[in-house]
């Protein structure tokens, strides 16, 4: 994204939108008096798109370049929703993880999904604090969801991604991955110290479980108890599957 | 709806004030029979009056909503009132439209929900917070509408510079709201709660001597 500099009065109206504080005043030599132009920052910009679809700017001064290259596309591909790239392999910044869970049936009451969210909320990423967290799931035992834009970019062995996303920096990735019940608990201790040591950014760690039978909520009480040991406090609110689209012809 | 789990602000003691709804088409169940029980199912969602919807932000009339559900699979929308959201569900079991459906909000309230519905949690999805390097997180009463919008486009400058034009009484906070609405592509950021932490924000907003704007300079006063 970019300013056309011909076009822009400076009226500063798109500064505060950028999520990530990309659009800035930029001071411009001037021997009488102070002067400025209204820029956005190349490197910090993650590409969202905000900043054109809200419409603010009353010149339409903000525009992008008709073709973003390889691997600065992967900024836009991650950060904005309304943008479909074929170099992610899969549509959107994540999966289905537990949306759809009463049809694939992917979660079961023998292991456990985790989703690590790279850059979120709102502070963004680069691609290297990302393969931190890749690698250490790979160290950790972790299956890596495979309708994930992530794998594309990603060797599954190590965890490693391609080596010229790395300084790409995009509003957030998402590591997705199983792991077996019975090691769900020691994996996130790890992974929360690992993250509150390693990473320049920030992650949102969230988990998944299928409910108990009579749809009780056994494992959040497990996270509840081991988070006041491990740091961490799981939230009064979360997502619930209903199991409506189980129930499709009456079956149970 | 992804990350609508990881919503900060929350409290039990606050039951009802956000439930939101996201129904989705598995992505190898996508054909003509399943896009219409989607296009039903939309119209019996905006039928129950949310507070926010997906497409509301670009202006979308409730006929391009449904239609947009019934192309991608997926629809979105919040409620302020889990009385509504128990008859919502309610009917659509009763439908047995043969797709997912996702609630979002306190356990309690969802619990609530599943027994007034007939219903038991089938998987859930927990949130256990914010980890790495929080200095570069913002206040938390700016993190409960920027955490609103889980592809993070809700910015916090653009937060707190319509928090300080409330103050100013430039703006009202169902402005402020409405505006702040708009970045979200998925329609699920609540107005209604919005409008009240900016009320809240605004309070909070001071202007030192040359005008300037000092939300955070005020938070960070009352908060260290
Ligand atoms: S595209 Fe997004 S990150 Fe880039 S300047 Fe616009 S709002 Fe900021
Ligand atoms: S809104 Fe448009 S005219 Fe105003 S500063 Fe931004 S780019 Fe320039």
């Amino acid at each position: 994204m970019y300013i056309d500099q011909d076009l822009c009065e400076r009226c500063m109206d798109c500064i505060p939108v950028c999520p990530v504080g990309a659009i800035g005043i930029e001071e411009t030599k001037c021997a009488r008096h102070f002067s400025f132009r209204v820029v956005i920052d190349y490197e910090t910009c993650v590409e969202c798109g905000v900043c054109r679809r809200l419409k603010k700017c009353p010149q339409k001064a903000i525009k992008q370049v008709e073709d973003i290259p390889y691997p600065r596309i992967l900024r836009a591909a991650f950060s904005d929703p309304t943008f479909r790239h074929a170099s992610t392999a899969v549509l959107g910044r994540g999966t289905e993880e537990m949306k759809t869970n009463d049809v694939k049936n992917e979660f079961t009451r023998d292991n456990v999904g985790f989703s690590v969210e790279v850059g979120r909320p709102g502070v963004g990423a680069y691609f290297r604090d990302l393969q931190k967290v890749t690698m250490k799931v790979v160290a950790l035992g972790g299956d890596f969801a495979s309708y994930n834009p992530v794998v594309a970019l990603m060797d599954k062995s190590t965890g490693a991604l391609q080596e010229e996303v790395l300084d790409e920096k995009v509003l957030s990735a998402i590591a997705e991955f199983v792991v077996p019940r019975d090691k769900a608990l020691k994996v996130l201790a790890d992974l929360v110290a690992f993250i509150n040591a390693e990473l320049e950014s920030v992650a949102t760690i969230s988990v998944i479980a299928r409910n108990e039978v009579d749809g009780g909520h056994a494992f959040l009480r497990k996270l509840k108890v081991h988070g006041k040991v491990h740091g961490y406090v799981p939230y009064p609110n979360g997502k619930v599957n209903l199991g409506i689209a189980a129930l499709k012809g009456g079956k149970p | 709806m992804t990350h609508t789990l990881n919503r900060r602000g929350l409290d039990n003691g606050r039951p009802g004030e956000e439930i939101c709804v996201l129904s989705m088409i598995h992505y190898q169940d996508r054909n003509e029979e399943t896009a219409e029980a989607m296009r039903e199912l939309a119209r019996t969602i905006i039928a129950y009056g949310p507070n926010n919807i997906m497409g509301s932000s670009v202006g979308a009339t409730p006929e391009q909503i449904i239609e947009s559900a019934a192309a991608s699979g997926v629809i979105t929308a919040v409620f302020t009132d889990k009385d509504t959201v128990g008859r919502l569900v309610r009917e659509i079991k009763t439908k047995d439209p043969g797709i997912s459906v996702v609630l979002s909000g306190l356990f309690s309230d969802i619990h609530d929900i599943c027994e007034y519905a007939g219903l038991t949690e089938h998987t859930s999805n927990y949130a256990v917070g914010i980890s790495g390097n929080a200095a570069l997180l913002p206040d938390h009463i700016t993190l409960e509408i920027a955490t609103q919008c889980g592809h993070g486009l809700v910015s916090r400058h653009y937060i707190q510079h319509v928090a300080c034009r409330i103050a100013e009484g430039k703006m009202t906070a169902r402005e402020g709201a409405e505006l702040l609405s708009k970045p979200c592509v998925c329609g699920i950021v609540n107005k209604k709660r919005t409008e009240e932490i900016l009320l809240k924000m605004a309070e909070l907003t001071s202007f030192t001597e040359g005008h300037e704007i000092n939300y955070a300079v005020r938070q960070k006063r009352k908060f260290s």
